[in-house]
């Protein structure tokens, strides 16, 4: 048993670099999906099933206008976990990047670090694509309603980069526990697509009874939706929470996946 | 020739650049590499010489901190491995047994992107990676995709990327296995310049002529053991009779042959596939002339040169290359 290993910034940087130079290559056709999914939700859920939804809304806004900020969450999450999952898995043991890289100074827990900023930059590009097309357009076509309606929202993409961060540390621990690519649809299935479809999204969880707004707390996507529709909508203080409770859940767990791929890596 | 480089680089007072002592790695309850003791000098190139699950690679794995050792210790350009690995790492280079070359990247990205994990800045590493490529004979491959090189062409650029930061230590881990014999031999040359700039090379391999060829020493390894080492032509010397001669024939009448031979020759063993019978001597006429006043026919009969591959049968009766 080793001791517990620090990353240190510098190979991490190093590690995030290397994704970057890739990525300046393709980010034309990389970005173009992540983009055009969260459109695609807006347009069947927000205008579609918003049609149904009855006059008022939910919160005194339009469905489309509720809808909006947590797909930004969402997609943040998706994003990222796309990118500890089956793109991690390919560099650790497919491509053996990560074998290549260790040999020199940067060692394993500076690749897992790198790999965690990453995917939250990836995300906040991503997310901050998408929030200004969404900024646009509620001004262009509902004006009287905007879908982002304050400067808060200049917040929105570090906290997209840090909920990026917080859901690569849960994607990293499952990789670093697999063996088997096919086993991440465990991962997408059963915590992924609840997560998107239970966190207050579509719907607000907490006015459902006891215990569904408890379960909801315990579950990271809520929190990083309430951050998201608090910043899109102007000041809000509750917003506070919600960031305390990502940073302390980020913070407890991004050691473990460091530890256990450090083991991957090194026999 | 390769005892005057020795005492050159190698000579008192200098400080190793690896130190093995009792060195030993567990995975569970198998033991890869069972107590190893081995000293390499500057500027030497060293050989692990054995057949595959040796433990060459665990040991090189060991050498650059991707294996821990379970006991024994183990110093790298002078460093414990325990405690130092990053200041290690900066200061060798790898070639690894499988290729883990980056696909995302060209093939100059690749030294510029390995470039910066050792922090070198971009002018000096664009600098390193032309010579780099112009050394390996890469030069025109440069914005090629790797996944469009050749293997020989993929080993060579896996040389180069060993060598960016300019290490005083390189470790090869099967530089030539897989290489067609053109390729092979550029290889080679590339190592021997190597040696020449004064940079020290550890190297395993399965083929005794590389070993012969370019190491100053080396050591034999089987099942996790040390089992002979020195300077190859020595090593010869000590071990087998100078000369050998390989008879073919049919089980039955190879073993008629062995007790002839048992008599005539220094020491007689049976060759790799168990078709043949080899006869060290000192004298082959003579032992011709025994075989032939047996009446066994001598016409498939092949005289050569005793070899680190002999040395290897005699030790451990069995065939370096299966
Ligand atoms: N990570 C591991 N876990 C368990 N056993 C291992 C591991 N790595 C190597 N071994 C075992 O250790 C032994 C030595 O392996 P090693 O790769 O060092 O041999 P080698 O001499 O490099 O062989 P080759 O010429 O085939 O490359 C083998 O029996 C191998 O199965
Ligand atoms: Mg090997």
């Amino acid at each position: 048993m080793g001791s517990i290993r620090i990353p240190s910034p510098r190979g991490a940087f190093r590690v995030w670099q290397r994704n970057a130079t890739i990525f300046r290559k393709y980010w034309k056709s990389a970005m173009f999906p992540n983009f055009f999914e969260p459109l695609l939700y807006l347009a069947a859920m927000g205008l579609g099933l918003g049609a149904f939804i009855q006059q008022g809304g939910i919160n005194g806004q339009t469905y489309v206008q509720y809808i909006a900020p947590g797909l930004l969450a969402s997609n943040a999450m998706f994003a990222a976990s796309f990118e500890s999952t089956f793109n991690t898995f390919v560099k650790l043991r497919i491509d053996r990047i990560y074998d290549a890289i260790t040999t020199t100074p940067v060692n394993p827990e500076d690749v897992v670090a790198g790999e965690y900023l990453w995917a939250g930059t990836r995300a906040a590009l991503y997310g901050t694509g998408f929030l200004a097309m969404l900024t646009v357009l509620g001004f262009a076509f509902t004006p009287e309603n905007p879908l982002i309606s304050s400067w808060w929202a200049l917040l929105i993409p570090p906290m997209l980069l840090v909920i990026g961060v917080m859901f690569s540390v849960m994607g990293t621990l499952f990789t670093s526990l697999i063996k088997r690519i096919d086993l991440y649809a465990y991962y997408f299935t059963l915590v992924v697509t609840p997560l998107f479809l239970f966190s207050g999204i579509f719907f607000p969880v907490e006015e459902f009874p006891a215990p569904v707004p408890q379960i909801a707390w315990f579950t990271p996507l809520y929190h990083a939706v309430n951050a998201c529709r608090g910043l899109a909508n102007g000041p809000d203080l509750a917003v506070a929470g919600d960031v305390l409770w990502i940073l302390v859940f980020t913070g407890a767990l991004s050691l473990v996946p460091v530890q256990i791929m450090r083991r991957r890596l090194v026999s | 020739m390769n005892t005057e480089t020795r005492t050159k680089r190698g000579g008192v007072g200098e400080k190793s650049t690896l130190v093995a002592h009792g060195l030993r790695k567990s995975y569970g309850e198998f033991e890869a590499v069972k107590g190893l003791d081995f000293e390499v000098f500057p500027g030497e190139c060293f050989g692990f010489l054995g057949p595959n699950g040796a433990g060459k690679t665990t040991t090189m794995r060991m050498i650059y901190g991707a294996a821990i050792p379970t006991s024994g210790t183990l110093s790298v350009v002078g460093l414990d491995v325990r405690g130092n690995e990053r200041a290690i790492k900066r200061r060798i280079g790898v070639v690894p047994q499988e290729n883990n070359l980056d696909d995302d990247l060209k093939v100059r990205e690749n030294l510029l992107v390995y470039g910066r994990y050792f922090d070198m800045p971009k002018k000096a590493a664009l600098r390193r990676a032309d010579e780099l490529l112009d050394f390996v004979q890469l030069t025109e491959k440069s914005n090629a995709d790797v996944s469009e090189l050749s293997g020989g062409m993929k080993r060579r650029l896996l040389i180069a990327r060993a060598l960016i930061n300019d290490p005083d230590l390189v470790v090869l881990d099967e530089p030539t296995t897989g290489l067609d014999p053109q390729a092979r031999h550029l290889v080679w040359d590339k190592m021997r310049d190597l040696v020449r700039e004064g940079k020290t090379l550890i190297l395993t391999t399965h083929y005794m002529e590389e070993a012969a060829r370019l190491c100053n020493r080396l050591v034999i390894m089987e099942d996790g053991h040390i089992i002979a080492g020195g300077v190859p032509e020595e090593m010869v010397e000590e071990h087998v009779s100078p000369q050998v001669l390989e008879f073919r024939a049919a089980p039955e009448a190879l073993e008629k042959l062995r007790p002839v031979l048992q008599e005539a020759a220094d020491d007689v063993e049976t060759g790799a596939t168990g078709e043949a019978l080899l006869a060290f001597t000192h004298d082959s006429d003579a032992v011709l002339d025994r075989v032939r006043r047996s009446g066994f026919t001598v016409e498939n009969t092949v005289y050569r040169q005793s070899s680190l591959e002999d040395v290897f049968l005699r030790l451990t009766g069995r065939s370096l290359t299966d």
